[in-house]
This record gives structure tokens, sequence and C-alpha cells, in this order.
């Protein structure tokens, strides 16, 4: 011990039996970020939590990987030539499940620190709080994109087991997955923004059902009526202001399995492209300048 | 790491600040703050709104001073802000304990996130909660703990990475007698026995009193007084003298000794009375007058002592003053 070095300079070492000191080794910022970030994964979906945390993530995981179950046990069975759903539509259907996921779980990673104060802890040490915004948005955009990629994944399984062309398949999932990690990042900024600022969870939650859900409804039904009044321009630009109209704008664009009521074509996808990613940064200020203010205090 | 932390209890200041000073708009919360504190048991005493949480936060890289310059375990606290926190544990005054989760787990947690892995974390954790005196209850989830033990978990995982110093933000608050007499001597056994830099706030003097090797007197925002603690408590030079009876042979015993030429008045049931005069000075002389003086006027003398004085009579002396 570092008392041997120092004789004398420790008052009370001779008696000192019980406290030991830590000589070993201390993890820089990126180790801590790094745990954290793990840490933060394994609490979205209810693990090393309490049991009842475990409920909400894995019963949506479930619902939403039993249609892509039945799916692949169908086409292996008859033998299909295509997958009935492609890999980015099967996401599009199951997006309220999605959404679900991240409003419930979001204020898990965003408002209990806050709410509970914890937070003051963890700006007591190491990480600085900008650090900690994003290595928590990190956190939720992984646990989203794992909710989708996991029934994906199996379809990808089932495709493959049932004999359907390997490239096509594989092309098609890539696009999905790309797809996919956008659409995460975009969910996890926004529902990760409301719920850093309404600290209560119901609040959070039901303000992450509305700008996720009910918008995307609100949204989805203007861009049916103005395509069957042939406003396409209305219906396409209407698409701008949801992360899932921009999904599915952007996948109908990439050709990517996925069909919205006009096409999106011109310069119409960088746009969406565009806004998706203004919309990421946007999100992310907001969480670092959030935490920042909450760090000073 | 700890062959650098090894210089710390050399005989160098663990903080040093000069001229720090943090304005809120019009808000004064501290102005030309400089100060030193030494390794041991450091007592920052001020009344609600001094600006003790503010100078810990300042310390802790938090807060932007508005003007002024700290350094903190020989970090600069403008560009060293994250080595100082790898270096320092922080209890905070509120409440900051998520209720759904052990202090086991959650100590081991903030353990991880200091910097320690996963094995050394969850051993250091065991035995910083051993320390506090948390048992089987550091498996339940804290939501459920009494004050005292939610103040034990707070102070176990400031203690949980090894720090070379602790801020302790109001320790006691919220304690019954019994549970406030434990936590001072744990704080107290912190800077002896562990040997880390304690730097403890509290709005009750009497408390620092008991634990801290110095003390620092803060009043809004400004430094009224930093001292060792002896040097608040020497002796006055007064002495105290209390006499059998009640009011009445008090006050015969105080005219007695002005007579003889000292300086008394009446305190409670005793006679305080000044330093003596040089005629008197000599050890011994006063004591001698006072023993004859009862002796002659046939009053039975209960207590003849030296007026200590506490910490709170520095405290509102220097209020006075400033």
């Amino acid at each position: 011990m570092s008392e041997h070095s120092q004789p004398g300079s420790r008052p009370g070492v001779i008696h000192d039996l019980g406290y030991r000191h830590y000589d070993g080794v201390r993890d820089g910022t990126a180790t801590i970020a790094r745990t954290l970030f793990v840490t933060g994964l394994r609490h979205a979906y209810g693990l090393g939590r309490s049991g009842k945390s475990k409920v909400m993530p894995f019963l949506l995981l479930g619902m939403s990987v039993m249609p892509a179950l039945i799916v692949v046990g169908v086409v292996v069975l008859t033998g299909g030539s295509s997958l009935p759903v492609s890999y980015a539509d099967y996401t599009n259907q199951t997006q309220l499940l999605v959404s679900l996921f991240a409003a419930a779980q979001a204020p898990v990673l965003f408002s209990r620190d806050l709410r509970h104060r914890s937070i003051v802890l963890y700006f007591a040490r190491p990480l600085a709080a900008p650090v900690f915004a994003l290595v928590r948005w990190l956190s939720l955009t992984v646990a989203v994109w794992l909710f989708m990629s996991v029934p994906t994944l199996l379809l990808y399984l089932g495709a493959l087991l049932s004999g359907l062309d390997k490239s096509d398949q594989t092309s098609a999932l890539l696009k999905a997955v790309v797809l996919q990690v956008l659409l995460a990042m975009l969910i996890a900024g926004i529902a990760g923004l409301i719920s850093s600022v309404s600290l209560r969870r119901g609040f959070a939650v039901v303000g992450s059902v509305m700008a996720l859900i009910v918008l995307t409804g609100v949204i989805t039904a203007v861009q049916a009526i103005s395509a069957e009044e042939d406003a396409d321009a209305v219906a396409t630009a209407v698409g701008l202001f949801s992360p899932w109209s921009l999904y599915n704008g952007l996948a109908d664009a990439w050709d990517a399995g996925v069909e919205t009521f006009v096409p999106v074509d011109g310069a119409w996808p960088l746009a969406y492209a565009l806004v998706a990613l203004l919309l990421v940064a946007g999100c992310l200020l907001g969480l670092v300048a959030r935490f920042r203010k909450v760090g000073s205090r | 790491m700890r062959n650098v932390t090894g210089e710390q209890h050399g005989p160098g200041p663990v903080i040093t600040t000069a001229g720090l000073t943090k304005h809120y708009g019009a808000v004064h919360a501290l102005t030309d703050l400089t100060v030193e504190v030494g390794a041991g048991v450091t007592g920052l005493v001020g009344a609600n709104g001094a600006g003790k949480s503010t100078l810990i936060k300042i310390l802790l890289g938090l807060l932007e001073p508005t003007g002024g310059h700290a350094s903190v375990l020989g970090h600069d606290i403008e560009h060293g802000g994250q080595e100082i926190r790898r270096l320092v544990g922080y209890m905070p005054e509120h409440d900051c304990l998520p209720p759904d989760v052990s202090a086991s787990d959650f100590t081991v947690h903030m353990a991880r996130m200091s910097g320690l892995g996963a094995s050394a974390a969850r051993e250091r954790s065991a035995d910083v909660l051993r320390h506090v005196g948390l048992d089987e209850e550091r498996y339940r989830p804290m939501g459920g703990y009494s004050t005292g033990m939610k103040q034990r978990a707070k102070l176990a995982q400031a203690l949980a990475h090894d720090p070379q110093l602790v801020f302790l933000d109001e320790p006691t608050n919220g304690l019954d007698p019994a549970a406030r007499n434990d936590m001072l001597r744990l704080v107290e056994r912190i800077g002896s026995e562990f040997g880390i830099a304690v730097l403890v706030t509290s709005h009750l003097l009497g408390e620092l009193e008991q634990v801290s090797d110095h003390v620092i007197v803060l009043d809004g925002g400004h430094l009224l007084r930093s001292s060792a603690t002896g040097d608040f408590l020497q002796r006055t030079g007064s002495l105290l003298v209390e006499v059998v009876g009640t009011e009445t042979e008090r006050d015969r015993l105080g005219e007695a000794l002005a007579l003889r030429g000292l300086t008394c008045r009446p305190r409670g049931p005793m006679v305080a009375i000044d330093p003596p005069p040089p005629e008197l000075a000599a050890e011994g002389v006063a004591h001698d007058l006072i023993r004859d003086v009862a002796a002659e006027l046939g009053l039975g003398l209960m207590r003849l002592q030296p007026d200590r004085r506490h910490l709170e009579d520095v405290f509102l002396d220097g209020g006075a003053h400033v």
C-alpha cells in the first residue's frame, strides 16, 4: 500500500485495518462512456432492473416478432417465390409497436436521472453533460434499432431457408437496415427530447405517443386525402413532418419495398433525407442544451 | 494512480482559491473568496444562501466562476475539471437516489461511472457500504430507506471510487440526534482513518466544532474567517465563577470583586470576569483573589473555570463586525 512510501503522513495509519485504498487502474472517459452506453441499452429492455420493468419491452418485442414468425412459417411451408411483405415494409406495418416501445422506454433513459436528481452524481464524475446526453441517445437509438431488426432478421433467415434468391434478399435487407438506423436515430431523438423535458413518466409517454403515433396518423390521413384530390405536391410535402412518413418516403424513393400514396421522386428524396438529418441534429442539440442546463444547476 | 495521490497528503493545500467570485445577475453568491483548505476535515459554515453549495459546485467544475481562480488537488478548475471530478467525491445536499434501485447496485454503478472496472467496483462498493454502516438493507430498493439510510447511501457513492477529497454538503441534514452523531463520527473517520481530505458544510456550528480541524466561515458570499478549530476555541483569558445561592449572592461577589480591580459582568447564574489587569495577571493571582473574596463574604464557591468561547460566539462577533 502507498502508506509505506509515505511513513507517518497518513494520520491513524497504524490502526487502519479497515479502510483499504484503491490502487488499481482507472478507466478513461471513453471506457466510462461505453459502460454507460451498455448499461443504458440493457435498461431499455429492463435488464438489470426489476422484474416488472422487463414486461413492457419484451411484450412489445414479442408482439412485433410474432407476425414475422407466421410469415416465415407460411413461406417455408408453402414454398412461395417471394416474401409477402418487404423488410422495410414490415417495420412500417409494425410502426405502432416500435413507437410504443420508444415512448415507453425513453423515460427510463432520459427522465429517471433528472427526476430523482441522480444526474448530479453523474455530473460530479468525469463524463461531461453533453457526452452523457449523447451516450443516452445512442443507447436508445440502438435499443430501438434492435427492436426493428430482430423481426427483420427473422424474415431474412426464413427467406433464405425457403430458398429465395440470396443476393436479392441481401440487398433488400441492407436497404432496410440503413433506413431503420436513420429511423431509430429520429425516433430516439424525438422521444428522448420529450422525456428529458417532461419528467413525469406519464407525461413523457403521452408526449412521445402524440409526436410519434398521433401526428403520424394525422399526416397519413392528410396524405391519403391529398392523393385522392390529386394534390400530389401537398401529399409529398406533408410527409416531411413525421419520422414515419420520412422513412416511408425514403423507402419508396429507394425502391426498398414500401409504396407511398404518391411516389416520392425528383428532388423530394433529397429533401426527405436532409430534413431527417436536420431533425436528428436538432434533437441532439436540444438534448445537449437540456443536459447542460441541468448540469449547471 | 495512487502514487500521484500520495502527494496530496504532503504539506500542500488540497484546495486553493484566489478572488473567487460568482454573481447570478444581481445576486452575489460568492464575493472575492480567497481561502486554502488542507488535509483532514475542514468545516464550511454559513447560513442558508451563504454560498457554500455554490463554492462546491465551482470547485467541481460544474459552475463557471464570474471571476477569480481556484485549484483542486493541483488541477486548475478552468481546464482540469474532468481530472478533478476523477479524484473527488461529492455528496449533494438534496435527495439524489433513484427509489427503484438497491444501494448495492447503485454504488457499483456509480463507482464504474468514476472509472473503476466491474470487479473492482463491486469489491469497493461492498467495502464502502460496510464502512458507512449499511448492512442487509443494501440489497433493498432505496425508495424504502429512512433518511439516515439514504444519507449513508449518498455517502457510500461519494466514497466508492476512493477519492482523495470528498465534498459533503450538509451530511447531517434531517437526521435525529443519534444518527447525527454517527454521521459526524463517520466524517471524522474519513478525514483521519481513511486519509481522505473532507470539506463538509453545515449551518450548525456546534457540529463542526466536534469534527473539523479547520473551519471556514462564509456569510452572504463573503469570507468571515478561516482558521484552525483550536484558534476559534482558544482561551480568552476570561474566567467564569459561580457561587452557591441566588442572584443576590452572585451580585455580592461581583461587586466585591469589582472593588478589588476586576471587571465583572453577570452571565446567567455566573459571574464572567474579563481578562485581569496587569497587576493581577500573574499565574494564579486572580484565582487566589477570587477565593479570598468568596471566603471573606462567606460564599460557597461552586465553579471557577476558564471561559472558552464557542464557534457560535465567533460567528456572531464576526457577523456583527462585517
